[in-house]
């Protein structure tokens, strides 16, 4: 056995493929992967042979591997249109046909004259070399004519193809140029051109395991990026490995000279010091290289994830929603990006936000149960049409198939599931981009960081609509809490109103009942003037007991009519009537201690008539506590209501002489449902609360509170002023 | 001639009351609060009074109360709106006459009324 260069490429390519085979063998799914492992059979059975070559001791040992070696090469050609065939989907069975028997012809030709080889000879100094015989030449053309036809079918096909069929494609392009172009010069020696087919022996085994890596990951690398890393490796390295070697071989002399006996250090540090550099190098020439390669691409990346940032601030959900369609149509420039959001509801996704064309009507809602939410929810990761339309060839899966016509249905290209922890919150639908290039696995990772994003900001924007809901329903519930403490002295007052319309109404009857003998026209004119007023009396209390009803109306409204410029005496004038029906004048007063031409709030009036009626009440309630303690028949409660002007507000001060507040519950008085009021049981421990949050939220105002047990509690409120 | 006192906050009502029985030929007084009725029953000593519950200064069970605590057994005819049946309950207890419940109409109120004063004189 004689090891030599030869021989040891010929066996790490056979390593190789056969590695591959074995790959391939795991994995194969469809046809085109069976045909596929029948070329890398070829190829490693060629590889194989030349290693036999390589070692072959004698000629005639080397000629009979020449000949097996023929087996694999006359295939490799059969196999690659083979493969070219299903990977096409050609229906061309004739030249099928006429290509496998051509290759059956010249292996009987191989194996049974010297008319195809003819001999050996020594080349290289190392290995035997094929010699040809006259049956050879037809072979090559042929053999060149078929690689050749294989390729025209290839490039017609390149039209019809899209999406991952195409970046296949173009992979198979690019190994066939490496590996034919290598192959090729295998040929060269036999036509006596002595050139060592150093590149030859790799070729084959790196035309496979390229073509291998695009047929059978989903996924594949833009090939530009592929081919523009293995570059920068390649030419990085040559340099990293090549500049110590050329000083070690053609500096020696000359280092020798200046360094003596130790001149070896030179190139030992110099390949040192680019060893550690070389991946530097590497990767930034390789960024840079990107960079410029993938600069649309980068770009919206980089715009993509500082949106995302930005997302968790808006708190409106619509707003947020139609925001994310608009950035992922806008700055990927895609045709569509739909967004459906989880509808505890109906428990299904419903479509809420798009942007670009228009939704189908069917497309409004996704079921729950439909096989794209389910596999969703499996894969928990954005998934491309194009790889789930190949799947669903390659494995024949009915689910597959549903999710794929789901997808069409959408016209997505990309379905991005929107997660918060285990839950499904919302799914992405992206369509085609508008350059017709593919998502890229960069893509989809940026996709599935600013699905995180969105999760996050989706659940915030829902967190605070429901807490908004639940701050309205809280407001709600105060101001029913409030009618309630008002229901008696409401029913009061239009009772008295009914009770008095029916006393005026019955003395005017009894007055025409009485006059009906009545001659005398000065004594009718006196009963007719009777009756006048009568009805003069009763249309006044229908407009008093009208005005008690509007009062209750406009307070138990949802503050919907918005904000406008409120006149504080008004406020102040309507609060005291609602008061009124509560509050005792005999055992509070009520003051208003400020001028009449106060400048206009800004604000809400039914709201603030809510935080006005809440605070009299508090204090009218501290009074009565405070008179029902002190047991104090005489003690008058008062209530001044007093303003001031700062530059921004006006202050309304509301100061009572009732209980006040004891220092430790002081902290508490603005917590909900926190309340002191042992004689008034219908505290709610809202009121406060709620004044807080209309004032501070709704207003932009401030509210302070001082108080003194015993003595009485300052209410301060200032609201911004309305336009004077 | 008999008196009948008529208390009530509301003016309306005192005056078309007043008007009304008036036309009966009855003496008709009115009082427009607690403090005010009770100086008009110790002064004109009514044969009836129409007390209402709920007003301005102090209310009319107050009112009967101090009355029925000055040993004064008058005659007092409440007129109840919306109250409590505790109240309506201790009205009982201080006794009236009788009591009748707003809103009504006038002819049901003369119709008591006159009962009484009829009572009073037989």
């Amino acid at each position: 056995m004689r090891i030599n260069l030869f021989s040891i490429l010929a066996f790490i390519s056979f390593l190789i493929s056969a590695t591959v085979f074995f790959i391939v063998l795991q994995n194969r799914k469809s046809n085109l992967h069976n045909q596929w492992l029948r070329f890398i059979f070829a190829a490693a059975f060629w590889e194989f042979s030349a290693f036999q070559i390589g070692i072959s001791q004698t000629g005639d040992r080397a000629l009979f591997w020449w000949k097996i070696a023929h087996v694999g090469i006359i295939f490799l050609a059969i196999f690659l249109f083979h493969v070219v065939y299903e990977f096409c989907g050609l229906k061309k069975k004739r030249i099928l046909f006429f290509i496998y028997a051509q290759g059956f012809f010249f292996l009987f030709f191989n194996f049974f004259t010297n008319f195809f080889l003819s001999g050996t000879r020594y080349v290289f100094s190392s290995f035997y070399y094929g010699t040809l015989g006259p049956f050879y030449h037809p072979f090559m053309i042929i053999w060149l004519l078929i690689v050749f036809y294989s390729h025209i079918e290839l490039f017609m096909s390149y039209e019809k193809f899209q999406g991952v069929r195409r970046t296949q494609l173009k992979y198979f392009i690019a190994s066939n140029l490496v590996g034919f172009s290598g192959g090729l010069t295998n040929f060269l020696p036999a036509y006596g051109i002595d050139i060592f087919p150093f590149y030859g022996c790799f070729s084959t085994a790196l035309y496979c395991a390229i073509f291998t890596y695009a047929i059978l990951k989903h996924r594949i690398m833009d090939i530009r990026l592929a081919i523009t890393r293995t570059g920068i490796f390649i030419l990085v390295y040559s340099f990293v490995l090549g500049i110590p070697f050329a000083m070690a071989f053609g500096l020696q002399k000359y280092l020798t000279a200046f360094f003596g006996p130790t001149w070896w250090i030179v190139p030992l540090i110099t390949s040192t010091l680019l060893g550690t550099a070389g991946p530097f190098i590497y990767f930034f020439i390789q960024r840079k290289a990107e960079d410029t390669l993938l600069r649309d691409q980068k770009r919206y990346q980089t715009t993509l994830k500082q949106a995302s940032a930005g997302m968790t601030r808006i708190k409106d959900l619509k707003k947020l929603l139609n925001m994310i369609v608009y950035i992922l149509a806008r700055t990927v420039n895609i045709t569509h990006a739909f967004l459906y959001l989880y509808d505890a509801k109906s428990r299904d996704y419903a479509l809420e936000a798009t942007r670009g064309e228009r939704a189908s009507k069917e497309s409004y809602y996704l079921n729950k149960k439909s096989s794209l939410i389910s596999y969703l929810e499996r894969v928990r990761a954005p998934i491309v049409f194009e790889e789930i339309r190949q799947q669903s060839q390659d494995y024949d899966s009915d689910e597959l198939k549903d999710v794929q016509n789901e997808l069409i249905m959408l016209g997505a290209a990309v379905a991005v599931p929107i997660f918060t922890e285990k839950r499904l919150l919302a799914i992405g639908i992206l369509g085609k981009k508008k350059s017709g290039a593919m998502y890229t696995q960069d893509d989809l990772i940026v996709f599935s960081i600013l699905a995180n994003q969105v999760a996050l900001a989706i659940e915030n924007a829902q967190f605070y609509e429901e807490s908004k809901q639940t701050q309205e329903q809280l407001f709600q519930a105060e101001k029913m809490a409030t009618i309630g403490t008002m229901a008696d002295g409401l029913s009061h007052q239009i009772n008295n109103r009914l009770h008095t319309l029916g006393f005026i109404a019955g003395d005017a009857l009894d007055t025409i009942k009485l006059s009906k003998e009545v001659q005398n026209p000065d004594k009718f004119q006196e009963i007719l003037a009777e009756i006048s007023k009568a009805l003069v009396k009763i249309q006044d209390n229908v407009r008093q007991g009208g005005e008690i009803v509007q009062g209750l109306l406009r307070y138990t409204r949802k503050g919907e009519e918005g904000f406008g410029d409120v006149v504080l005496d008004k406020l102040v004038d309507e609060v005291i009537e609602m008061a009124q029906f509560k509050i005792k004048k005999e055992y509070v007063s009520i003051v208003k201690d400020y001028a009449q031409d106060q400048p206009l709030i800004r604000g809400n009036f039914t709201q603030l008539q809510e935080v006005l009626f809440n605070i009299i009440d508090n204090a009218y309630d501290a009074i009565m506590q405070k008179k029902s303690e002190m047991g104090d028949d005489h003690f008058m409660g008062k209530i001044k209501i007093s303003t001031r002007q700062t530059e921004k507000f006006l202050e309304v001060s509301l100061l009572d002489n009732g209980m006040g507040v004891k220092d430790e519950d002081q902290i508490k008085l603005f917590t909900p449902f926190f309340t002191t009021k042992f004689f008034n049981k219908k505290g709610t421990g809202l009121g406060l609360y709620v004044i807080k949050k209309i004032v501070e939220d709704n207003h932009q105002g401030e509210v302070f509170i001082s108080s003194e047990y015993k003595v009485g509690t300052l209410f301060v409120i200032r609201l911004p002023m309305g336009k004077q | 001639m008999s008196k009948l006192l008529i208390v009530d906050d509301e003016a309306d009502i005192r005056e078309f009351a007043k008007h009304f029985f008036q036309k009966r030929g009855i003496d008709v007084v009115i009082a427009s609060g607690g403090q005010e009725a009770l100086d008009l029953i110790a002064l004109s000593n009514p044969d009836l009074t129409l007390l209402d519950v709920r007003m301005g200064d102090m209310t009319g069970v107050d009112v009967l109360k101090k009355l029925r605590d000055a040993g004064n057994q008058s005659k007092v005819i409440m007129v109840t709106g919306v109250e409590d049946p505790v109240i309506v309950k201790q009205i009982q207890e201080l006794g009236v006459c009788g009591y009748v419940h707003k809103p009504l109409a006038l002819d049901e109120l003369e119709h008591v009324v006159m009962k009484e004063l009829k009572e009073l004189k037989g």
